[in-house]
């Protein structure tokens, strides 16, 4: 039995757009989530996330490319895994005249869950007291809250969550990162797509960036964290002096916005100090700078826009 | 698929727009009832003492002549002139098929038709569409247990609503001493059947004409569009009456119709007219009009089911 939960190849979607133009929102990706944990599932905007999420819950065809879901085709075999997954696709969408209640109970009865687990689910998410409120007096994040009661129901293996945490306070935040940990840590795969990063970096196990449809980076959040040049935070009395300094001995020296510091790419603080001390500069403070995911995310995707635009006009070139 | 019709089912009861087209099902068709049995009623006796006064020198001319009023015993005049001024139509049945009942088929189809288009079209403007497919992938099985639930309540109602009203018109005939005819009730019946098969075949194609253009608004559009101006454009293209929508209905509801076809020239100048194609009215047989309709429902259902199964669900 494959280890892998999700596994796509060479995955693509094209849209057409009515003047006959093409539109490739996942081009040629190759995802892979193992089993347990909670997996990120990170991009910008328009990069293709919840096109693929869509595609793997067969509510969009895919244009090319093979996906599986517990090891069977998708999606050809989804009836016959869809039970064991929960997922919330962009905002929750339900019967607006209906009551949080009862559009848990219509869902529950397709799938012959017992009344109880509705109860249960509401229970789980807070909305005990509302759910007999109809659906459109529900403020945003009551309906994420409600979205996610939803995906509880199916009791589910893999649990598919796009933006789960989109619209909720603060407190709401804390309570769905700590159910979504919690559910990791009990042995369901939660693919986790989010924009909030720091959100991601505290739950995630591991995690795959794409733009512009495509895998720019896939693995454990610890080692994506590990790649790109170590730097370290000098503070000097005159950042400009040293500034000049360091340059001259060949770091590669930026300057944060506060401009009371300076950021040195370098994996060798006694050779900073060294050159800072032969310049009769003294330290009062140097601190190692540890690559957050926010950083090799904006690295990665930064540098794909770059290339995607760059890539474009080569092409435009050559016509 | 037990589970999910069940589902559809309730879905269907606790959606308000589909209970308020249903209860105006009831509605409708009770004061369409209630209007024509009233219309209908006996003449009180101040109403007929009044006529009577009314009709006081009338009564005497009859006396006199009554073969100049219609009837051949002079001991009749007072009743037929006393029924002239009080303007009272007995109720009869028979009559009322063409009438009042084609009213009332036309209303039950109405009104199940929106309630299948609204049913589904709720689905769509909602988004909860997706949600439903989530738990179920099915697309084939979720297509199926909708129309199913629509077609059956479309049926039930209509069938209940139509049968009642020819049941309530005939214990009220028997109530006023009206002969009704052997073999009335029975049509009137049959008439309902019809009426009320094709209710829920019309209820049926709108719910798959809203599966495939995803909105309420473009298919009661493009009904109101075929009900308004088919027939006209039908005839602007010199398309035989045979074609016509209404004239199908028409032969399904009254188990045929006749059309009017235009005959060649030579009927009309080679001497005596001769042989079927001469024939200015031809007969539209019930069969003739199901086949219509049936080859129709099929068309729109075929393209709904396959669109649903495999377009992108927003």
């Amino acid at each position: 039995m494959s280890d892998l939960v999700i596994e796509t190849t060479g995955l693509r979607k094209e849209f057409r757009s009515r003047r006959g133009g093409l539109r490739v929102a996942v081009n040629d990706l190759d995802l892979a989530v193992p089993r347990g944990g909670v997996h990120g599932f990170l991009g910008p905007n328009g990069s293709g996330k919840t096109t693929t999420i869509r595609m793997l819950l067969g509510l969009a065809r895919a244009s090319k490319g093979s996906m599986e879901l517990f090891g069977h085709p998708v999606p050809s075999a989804l009836p016959q895994v869809i039970d064991r997954i929960g997922a919330v696709v962009e905002s929750p969408k339900f019967s607006p005249n209906f009551s949080g209640h009862q559009n848990l109970t219509l869902l529950a009865r397709s799938i012959g869950v017992p009344k109880a687990r509705v109860d249960a689910a509401v229970e789980t998410v807070g909305l005990t007291g509302r759910d007999r409120d109809r659906f459109k007096s529900y403020s945003l994040g009551m309906k994420q809250r409600l979205a996610i009661a939803a995906t509880l129901l199916k009791d589910p293996e893999l649990l598919i969550l796009d933006e789960p945490t989109n619209g909720l306070d603060p407190a709401g935040i804390r309570e769905i990162r700590d159910t979504i940990r919690d559910l990791g840590e009990r042995g369901v795969t939660v693919l986790l797509s989010s924009h909030i990063l720091a959100e991601v970096q505290q739950v995630c196990t591991s995690a795959t960036i794409i733009g512009n449809g495509r895998m720019l980076a896939s693995g454990p959040v610890d080692e994506l964290l590990q790649g790109g040049p170590a730097s370290m935070r000098v503070d000097v009395p005159d950042p400009t002096a040293a500034h000049r300094v360091l340059d001259g001995a060949g770091f590669v020296v930026t300057t944060p916005a506060d401009g009371a510091s300076l950021l040195v790419e370098s994996d060798d603080p006694s050779r900073v100090t060294q050159v800072l001390g032969e310049a009769g500069i003294w330290l009062s403070a140097l601190t190692p700078v540890r690559r957050d995911l926010e950083s090799v995310f904006l690295e990665l995707t930064e540098a794909d826009t770059l290339g995607h635009t760059l890539g474009h006009e080569a092409t435009g070139a050559t016509r | 698929m037990r589970q999910l019709l069940a589902v559809e089912l309730t879905r269907l009861r606790w959606r308000r727009a589909v209970l308020l087209l249903l209860a105006a099902a009831v509605v409708v068709p009770t004061l369409i009832a209630a209007t024509l049995i009233w219309d209908t009623r006996p003449p009180s006796q101040d109403d007929l003492d009044a006529a009577r006064a009314s009709a006081a020198p009338e009564i005497a001319q009859c006396e006199k002549r009554p073969g100049r009023f219609g009837v051949e015993d002079r001991a009749l005049c007072e009743e037929q002139v006393v029924g002239w001024y009080t303007n009272s139509q007995p109720l009869k049945l028979g009559q009322q098929r063409s009438e009042t009942g084609l009213a009332v088929v036309a209303v039950l189809t109405l009104l199940v038709m929106l309630a299948g288009t609204t049913f589904a079209g709720h689905d769509w403007n909602s988004g909860s569409m997706s949600n439903q497919l989530l738990f179920e992938s099915r697309r084939g099985r979720v297509w199926a247990a909708k129309a199913l639930v629509v077609l059956v309540t479309s049926f039930v109602v209509s069938a209940v609503m139509s049968a009642t009203y020819w049941l309530a018109l005939w214990m009220v005939a028997r109530s006023r001493d009206l002969k009704v005819p052997d073999g009335v009730l029975a049509d009137c019946l049959e008439f309902a059947l019809r009426g009320s098969v094709f209710g829920a075949a019309a209820a049926l194609g709108a719910f798959a004409m809203t599966m495939l253009f995803r909105s309420t608004v473009a298919t009661v559009g493009v009904l109101f569009g075929v009900v308004l101006a088919g027939s006209l454009i039908f005839a602007a293209l010199g398309i035989s009456e045979r074609w016509f929508p209404h004239k199908n209905v028409s032969a399904i509801i009254k188990d045929g119709t006749r059309y009017y076809v235009e005959v060649p020239q030579h009927c009309f100048t080679d001497g005596p007219i001769e042989g079927s194609e001469c024939d200015q009215l031809r007969e539209l047989t019930l069969v003739d009009g199901s086949l219509y309709y049936g080859v129709l429902l099929l068309g729109v259902g075929t393209a709904s089911v396959l669109t649903f199964r495999r377009r992108d669900v927003p």
